[in-house]
């Protein structure tokens, strides 16, 4: 018991900043408390609880980072019931985050009228007081786990891929039980039922993890058939694609597809849709065409290709992942629109789009071979610039036919000339200049 | 000379307005370790990557076993292995699929040898990429290198981040390499003592030039310091040839010389009644006398 | 069987050349004893074994190595008489001459120098 006290405590008190964060959010949450309890139509002051509560999650954002520390520490297994306590020690920090909400919402709900201390006079109002807290206790509790989850990818992988795990997450979260808020599907017995089956889950595996890692390493020999050695069995085959990082489409695809189709549920002005999407799958998708450039320099010893042959080979891996993407997508968009009643002029010309937004931003990309210049810049964001407007156009409740014909022509000719322009910059690539940072050291040494 | 490994005459590059290495002849034999030291910042990359062909030389030409660098054919890179000074892994494989990615480019790939040293050298095959310490990450740069059995072995500050033990490991490993067969390796290195170990020709780089190219022996014995004692309180004027430094102190005197010959010390003496004593020099003292 | 020291400004095939010779002249390598060949040298003492050959052949022009086809270096049988005077004259040479500089630094005399060098030598025979 103490163990886990103490290891909640730590949580909380992780550097002396989230130490002043759990304080103040508990003070200002004691203030909201205060009011709500004693004081009539005290309602309003809700922001001060909402305000203390974020200081207060913040104080504990450590909590996923120091938890998965401790679970592959030494000390751990050999301590008894170590990881037991340790498992239970975030439980328990869940509660106590959930804790407020759980008190508060129902208190202030109430006290839009009166104060909390007249309302518990009556039996059925404390029922029903109770009722609302524990339903916002575990959607809260829900809630939070999440919450620690999205935390733990943001602050474990300090890099592009955990911020977009984290983010994802966030999304997710905050989409779906709102949703479920939102059209009052919510319900006690239903949110216990999700607690004790993520947790049942989480928990048996947490504890049973040691075991079988000891159980892998006996049968190191053999292959094992876990995700990882599903995607090695497929790039066998494809390792010329796994040195560019084009190996996998499937990934982006997840991560567009995800937010995209929540967008549409929950926006509702469609221009700003596909505007807010073109411009980050684009950009997404030049960037990795320009990652596949300063990766192709490790393939440039490996095989008699010249820098001309090399281009053709990248340009071709890069194609196969981003045709992938972008038939999925444009298959995900066509569902989605119709399923979201969009008219079917819309879904057409967007489509011709999304097209375009690829083919220029993967060879602005495959341009990329001498670290960011001036030129490289502007041509990006006129280019960006171009499609978003483009966007909207389409968007619009008339459509203006000739004009966007116009513009698609005039992207495609602009394709054409950025293939050419990197095609004759790959004849002389240079990959000491690649990289900006590289290019720098170049000049450097 | 087409037994040449490398060959470069003349060679220039600069990257804008700065210019990184000028007016470079050299060459390597199979069979040389070259050690190359300089500076930080003189070039020793770009000499490094200017050999392989990921850069073209601005003026002259380097060529590896006849064909010139930036236009290097296949049979000729199955030839070559290069450890680079930032590794090049992919964070998501584990070590085997790694080797695996890489092996599947080259024909002559030796699996046996590659798994033996991951022995040797306590590589876990298993492991993510991603949680390997830098020492454990350059040991399998290294070891993406030699699977092939490459003729020419470039290495860009291959034991920087490796701890003692690891360092000496690696250098015994390169020695196998290097005693069997008629290879080439050509390596940079700040670990002056690790030069001195391996190589058997030193390459010195500054301000973009070889200042020194030729036996680490013949430069062992071509630079030292004399201890120069007159026979007076004070010592009287004298010139010394080929004089890096030179510090007096009353009757005595240190200069520090290259190119010396005994005849050179004979004269010396009679020309200026002194005694001269030779102190050798170690590759460490000598690098920095150099720089000066 | 050798002491090198890679960091030294002598390189390693003169450590090697010394230390051969003073041993075989002091009779601590008999004749027929064979040597380490290159490779396990090179690899006993992390060193390039380029270096250690050239001692080895420079030994062996000098007439103290000889080479067997398919065995290891042995130490030439004629080695002790094949070490004329001059040459073992001049191996200790540098030895003396630091000797001589020590004693002129001390300000001794030649004459008491001799007298500690033959009282040395006395003492050694036993």
């Amino acid at each position: 018991m103490k163990a886990i006290a103490r290891l909640v405590f730590s949580y909380f008190t992780g550097t002396p900043v989230l130490r002043a964060c759990t304080i103040g959010g508990l003070a200002l949450m004691a203030i909201d408390f205060y009011f709500v309890a004693t004081q009539p139509q005290s309602g309003e002051k809700l922001w001060i609880a909402i305000l203390g509560l974020m200081f207060f999650f913040v104080g504990s954002s450590l909590m996923p980072v120091m938890f998965g520390r401790l679970a592959r520490s030494h000390s751990v297994g050999v301590l008894p019931g170590g990881r037991v306590k340790l498992l239970l020690s975030a439980f328990v920090t869940i509660l106590l985050v959930a804790l407020p909400v759980g008190v508060l919402s129902p208190a202030s709900l109430i006290a839009t009228n009166s104060s909390l201390a007249e309302v518990m006079k009556d039996p059925r109002a404390r029922d029903y007081v109770v009722g609302v807290a524990a339903l916002t206790f575990s959607s809260a509790v829900l809630f939070a786990g999440w919450m620690y989850l999205a935390m733990w990818f943001l602050t474990s992988q300090r890099n592009m891929a955990g911020l977009f795990k984290g983010l994802l997450v966030v999304m997710l979260v905050m989409f779906a039980p709102a949703r479920e808020i939102h059209e009052f599907t919510v319900s006690l017995s239903w949110n216990l039922l999700q607690i004790a089956i993520i947790w049942f889950v989480f928990g048996a595996g947490f504890l049973w993890w040691p075991r079988f890692k000891s159980a892998r390493a006996r049968h190191t020999g053999e292959r094992f058939a876990g995700l990882a050695g599903v995607l090695t069995g497929r790039t066998a085959g494809r390792e010329f694609d796994v040195m560019l990082g084009t190996a996998n489409p499937w990934l982006l695809v997840a991560a567009l597809a995800l937010p995209l189709v929540l967008m549409t549920r929950f926006v509702h002005e469609t221009p700003s849709v596909w505007v807010y999407f073109l411009t980050i799958f684009s950009a997404v998708t030049g960037a990795y065409s320009g990652q596949a450039v300063q990766r192709s320099r490790a393939l440039w010893l490996r095989g008699d290709w010249s820098r001309t042959a090399l281009f053709s080979l990248v340009e071709r891996s890069v194609w196969r992942h981003n045709a992938h993407v972008l038939g999925a997508l444009a298959l995900v968009i066509v569902g989605v629109g119709l399923d979201a009643g969009f008219p079917a002029t819309l879904l057409a010309a967007s489509v011709p789009l999304l097209v375009l937004g690829t083919i220029l931003s993967t060879y602005l990309g495959l341009m990329n071979t001498r670290g960011l210049g001036w030129l490289e810049i502007v041509v990006a964001v006129s280019v960006m610039l171009l499609l978003m407007v483009l966007a909207v156009l389409i968007a619009r409740e008339r459509l203006d036919i000739v004009g966007i014909v116009a513009m698609e022509l005039g992207l495609a000719v602009l394709a054409i000339v950025l293939r050419i322009a990197a095609h004759r910059r790959w004849k002389q690539l240079d990959w000491m200049m690649c990289r900006p940072d590289r290019a720098l050291t170049a000049r450097g040494a | 000379m087409n037994s040449a490994s490398v060959e470069a005459s003349n060679l220039s590059k600069a990257f804008g307005q700065k210019q990184v290495l000028q007016g470079m002849s050299f060459g390597v034999s199979p069979g040389d370790v070259i050690g190359v030291l300089g500076k930080n910042g003189a070039g020793k990359t770009t000499l490094l990557e200017l050999m392989l062909g990921f850069t073209a030389p601005t003026a002259g030409a380097i060529r590896v076993f006849g064909h010139e660098s930036h236009r290097l054919p296949g049979a000729i890179k199955a030839r070559v292995g290069f450890v680079p000074q930032q590794d090049e892994l992919l964070d998501q494989l584990t070590v085997a699929d790694q080797l695996r990615v890489i092996a599947s480019f080259y024909s002559h790939w030796d699996s046996a040898l590659i798994e033996r040293l991951c022995g040797e050298w306590g590589v876990n095959v298993n492991a993510r990429i991603k949680s390997m310490s830098v020492g454990e990450r350059q040991k399998l740069s290294i070891l993406l290198a030699f699977g092939h059995k490459p003729e020419l072995l470039i290495l860009d500050e291959p034991v920087a981040s490796l701890d003692p033990i690891a360092r000496r490991q690696f250098l015994e490993q390169l020695l196998t390499i290097s005693t069997d067969g008629q290879r080439a390796i050509v390596f940079s290195s700040h670990i002056v003592s690790d030069i001195e170990r391996l190589a058997n020709r030193i390459w010195i780089l500054k301000d973009g030039k070889l200042d020194w190219q030729g036996d680490l022996d013949s430069l062992k014995e071509s630079i030292v310091r004399l201890h120069i004692r007159g026979t007076g309180a004070e010592l009287p004027q004298f010139r010394i040839p080929g004089v890096l430094n030179v510090r007096r102190d009353g009757a005595f005197a240190t200069a520090v010389v290259r190119d010396w010959t005994s005849e050179a010390q004979a004269a010396l003496e009679k020309d200026a009644a002194v005694q001269v004593e030779v102190e050798m020099l170690g590759l460490e003292e000598i690098f920095v006398e150099l720089h000066k | 069987m050798f002491i090198l020291n890679p960091q030294s400004g002598i390189p390693i095939y003169r450590q090697i050349l010394e230390q051969v010779r003073r041993m075989v002249a002091s009779g601590q390598l008999p004749p027929g004893t064979a040597l380490p060949s290159v490779r396990d040298l090179a690899l006993r003492h992390t060193i390039n074994p380029m270096t250690i050959s050239r001692a080895y052949s420079i030994l062996e022009t000098e007439g103290l190595l000889e080479r067997n086809r398919g065995r290891p270096m042995t130490v030439a049988s004629q080695a002790k008489n094949h070490s004329q005077l001059p040459k073992r004259l001049q191996q200790i040479g540098p030895l003396v001459e630091q000797t001589v500089v020590a004693a002129k630094q001390l300000q001794l005399t030649e004459a008491e120098l001799v007298k500690t060098v033959r009282r040395e030598w006395e003492q050694n025979d036993e």
